[in-house]
């Protein structure tokens, strides 16, 4: 496939999507949402440590927390910015102040109401410290002018979709002072029964079982959540949740929680539905890092003929059964307001990359070139497999692989903490605003040795610090699409790290459950619209 | 007899030592800590915020010194704090702890039943259609993984039958009476404790088999015939009493097995127990909750085998308490 017509397709199908937006196939039902009812829903992957973590802790505690806790506003699958606790986000003109207008009569769970302190509080206590770290660096002060209306004071102009994009991100939960204040908040044991403004209450947690929430009478969206009860179940085998959808003892499940050939089996039967929508603002990528410690790959060159060496189209189309693209450049198609198709590509090709790699001063002698050490993260699956392709990809190229596929703690300490690696296969997921999970890849800020998801392979360019640093604090929307533009195109030529397939997640749903996967990170979201039609 | 039951308490102490020693060597051995997990799960960066979490989860000292600080709070009988759940080690394993003993017991309580009779079936039909079915059947429920058999009944029994649940341990979401409770346990419980039962019990019918072979040999079952009794008084009273010893031994044995067994059957039952918090604990590195489920695991263990050797006094009086 030429790189061109692939561009296109990316292009189409991603306008597609845009432009299809609230008329997905789970809102095409007819009439008006019904109330009661049980919804038992899952994820492909465990139980978390902790209802809620504070910090993040990953997407299972991400999952649970966020049916409980809300956050100021919210983006929808057409990324437009919604609001959920605040009824207002409005900058100063200069754009070093925000005024945020809380929801009124909003109560928490225990009955107390919400009001600016809870929110001051969430800003210097919470975001800043603990969820959002160096995102919110900037964060100056954050000031209560009445019980509704809160300013945030800023170091520098800090453009509006990066504020409202961490507000409605993962980091924005907002949790309640009167529960937290004095305490320490990583560690306080209410994480098992978090109080919050959602839908939802913790009613029982059954370790190694489920979650149970009871609906929140009290909620001030009147008439919502339209379910009484939602469940979160959890099960350790992908095969065990094909069963459970079958007996009809589960109603949805999100990020990929049934075996890829189970999908098409699934659906035939009408029963069920599966929907890609509801991931552009978590959006996984598979991704090949080089290790710029290591003297060959500081070599762009090298770079370069490896990335040409991968079959991409192989990886997305055999190890993810087709639920995955060949990526271009360093942000996920899905992200329609940033992507572009404009950057370098590496096509599939082993003779440039042979090429390439003679130019770089790496011959063939005695049938190898060098020997490398390439560390795939064993916390996938897909990632064992795309080890062993990758293996047998850069061979095809003369180069001496030593594949290891180790488990999840001693993949974290071997790429992020020990940086023991030459060529190293990770995962990471993005929002739709580049800075910082993209960003910090890139950056030589992004260097924290023992952190993870970040700039591991010690690439540092003054060029990309410069341009990131642009993008941080440009105001004008239309000029900030063109300095992503260019972080990008740097991104792709220089190859330090880059996606190698872009994921299409699946969420499968029965057809009798409705208005599911209408928001940017559905998973994340409170759940408070989806009703069943029974 | 206390005498028995009170060397068997005393042997506990230096195993569960030794358990603690082992483990702990090995958890530090392999790549990666608990500290490591968390602070990349909770993409924590800021270093004066590590030093404080190195410090909170007690990895600031040596681990000479966090060895010797766990096994002092174990003999005050605290297995610690996880960090990693936010409650006491002790609370979470007993959380789940029930759920894997009512598994375990109801697969051994299978287990026994089918094996024996199996075992005894085919010896009283030895070397006819029964016994090659039988020894087909055991040789099948042996070689299968349980993970396949657990999915294979799953998808018979409840996904095109629909007669039992497709996992879980209660129905959820019902309030009901202790007694629609049990039943309904029981009722979850039945898959399960099949898939993870016959494979032991196919060891047991092999084992029993034999054995009962072998006793039917032996003089005074030849007495007990010649004095007239009933076929299946000999059968049931001599015979299989005598042939129940090396089952006794083997159950003992299995006991420990049963118990790392049932974590692959928890998982495609996604039934509560232990099984997947420990799994979890071992891949975190979260050395507090794996010590302190090896450690409770290791007392049952003990305890059960302690019970074995009572009813082995029980079986053959022939064996006296030393």
């Amino acid at each position: 496939m030429s790189g061109f017509s692939r561009r296109d397709f990316l292009m189409t199908t991603a306008g597609a999507a845009l432009a299809s937006g609230f008329a997905g196939s789970s809102k095409a039902a007819t009439g008006a949402p019904k109330r009661g009812g049980t919804l038992v829903g899952t994820w492909g992957g465990f139980e978390p440590q902790s209802l809620f973590v504070p910090a993040g802790g990953g997407s299972s505690p991400y999952f649970t927390s966020t049916k409980v806790f809300e956050r100021l506003i919210r983006l929808t699958a057409d990324l437009k910015f919604e609001p959920v606790l605040a009824l207002g986000i409005e900058p100063a003109e200069d754009f070093r102040s925000y005024t945020i207008k809380l929801r009124p009569n909003v109560t928490w769970h225990d009955g107390k109401p919400l009001t600016s302190d809870d929110l001051v509080f969430n800003a210097i206590q919470y975001w800043k410290p603990i969820s959002a770290g160096v995102t919110l660096d900037a964060l100056q002060t954050a000031e209560a002018v009445d019980p509704l209306t809160v300013v945030l004071k800023f170091k520098v102009p800090v453009p509006e979709f990066f504020l409202k994009s961490v507000l409605a991100g993962k980091a924005g939960l907002v949790i309640p002072k009167h529960i937290y204040d004095g305490s320490n908040i990583i560690t306080n044991p209410i994480n098992n029964t978090p109080i919050g403004t959602g839908p939802f209450k913790v009613k029982e947690w059954v370790r190694g079982s489920h979650v149970e929430y009871a609906r929140n009478d009290t909620y001030w969206n009147a008439g919502k959540p339209y379910l009484d009860k939602l469940v979160i179940r959890w099960w350790r085998d992908p095969a065990s949740r094909s069963a459970a959808f079958e007996a009809g003892q589960l109603d949805i499940g999100t990020f990929n929680p049934i075996p890829a050939p189970d999908i098409a089996r699934l659906t035939a039967t009408k029963k069920f539905v599966a929907e890609t929508k509801g991931y552009s603002n978590s959006a996984w990528i598979t991704s090949v890092e080089f290790n710029q410690r290591r003297e060959i790959f500081k070599k762009r060159e090298v770079r370069q003929a490896l990335l040409h060496a991968i079959d991409r189209s192989f990886i997305a189309d055999t190890v993810f059964f087709g639920r995955a693209r060949p990526s271009l450049g360093a942000l996920h198609f899905s992200n329609s307001i940033f992507f572009t198709k404009d950057v370098q590509d590496y096509p599939f090709d082993v003779k440039k990359a042979a090429a390439l790699l003679d130019a770089a001063g790496y011959p063939v002698k005695a049938g190898s070139r060098f020997k490398m050490s390439l560390v795939s993260a064993g916390w996938f699956e897909e990632n064992v497999k795309i080890g062993q392709y990758l293996k047998q990809a850069f061979e095809d190229v003369d180069i001496t692989v030593d594949l290891a596929i180790p488990d999840r703690a001693t993949s974290l300490k071997r790429i992020y903490t020990d940086y023991d690696y030459d060529v190293a296969v990770s995962n990471n997921s993005a929002s739709i605003e580049p800075i910082p999970q993209t960003t910090q890849y890139y950056t030589t800020d992004g260097i924290v040795k023992g952190a993870a998801f970040r700039n591991a392979t010690g690439y540092s360019n003054p060029k990309m610090d410069e341009t990131v640093s642009k993008m941080a604090i440009e105001t004008d929307e239309k000029k900030r699409v063109s300095l992503v533009h260019e972080f990008d195109k740097l991104a792709a030529s220089d190859a330090p790290v880059l996606p190698m397939v872009d994921l299409e997640p699946v969420t499968i749903a029965r057809s009798d459950v409705r208005d599911h996967s209408l928001t940017a990170d559905f998973m994340g979201e409170s759940w408070a619209e989806v009703w069943l039609d029974r | 007899m206390r005498r028995i039951i009170i060397r068997r308490l005393v042997q506990i102490i230096p195993l569960i030592f030794a358990v603690i020693v082992m483990n702990f060597v090995l958890i530090h051995l392999a790549p990666g800590s608990l500290f490591d997990v968390m602070t990349s799960e909770q993409q924590i960066t800021d270093p004066k915020m590590l030093d404080q979490l190195r410090h909170t989860y007690g990895v600031d000292q040596p681990v000479s010194v966090q060895l010797a600080k766990y096994i002092w709070s174990v003999m005050r009988l605290d297995l610690g704090y996880s960090y990693r759940q936010n409650a006491p080690v002790f609370d979470v394993i007993m959380q789940q702890l029930p759920a894997t003993l009512i598994l375990m017991l109801a697969a051994i309580g299978i287990a026994l039943l089918v094996g024996v009779t199996a075992g005894v079936l085919a010896s009283i039909k030895v070397n006819t259609i029964w016994d090659n079915l039988i020894s087909l059947g055991a040789v099948f429920f042996f070689a299968a993984p349980s993970f396949w058999l657990g999915i294979m009944m799953t998808v018979m029994f409840a996904v095109k039958l629909g007669w039992f649940p497709v996992g879980g341990m209660r129905t959820i979401g019902v309030d009901e009476s202790a007694f629609g409770a049990v039943l309904d346990v029981m009722h979850h419980l039945v898959l399960p404790a099949t898939a993870l039962g016959l494979f032991y019990a196919a060891t047991f019918a092999r084992v029993m088999r034999a054995s009962m072979l072998e006793v039917a040999r032996l003089d005074f079952v030849r007495t007990a015939r010649a004095k007239g009794l009933s076929g299946g008084r000999v059968v049931l009273a001599h015979v299989m009493r005598n042939a129940m010893l090396p089952i006794v031994t083997l159950l003992g044995l299995q006991l420990g097995t049963m118990l790392g067994g049932s974590v692959v059957i928890e998982a495609v039952f996604s039934w509560p127990g232990i099984g997947s918090l420990l799994f979890d604990s071992v891949m975190s590195r979260n050395f507090p909750m794996v010590l302190g489920v090896l450690v409770l695991g290791s007392l049952l263990v003990a305890v059960c085998n302690a019970t074995v050797d009572l009813l082995y006094l029980r079986l053959d009086p022939r064996i006296k308490a030393r």
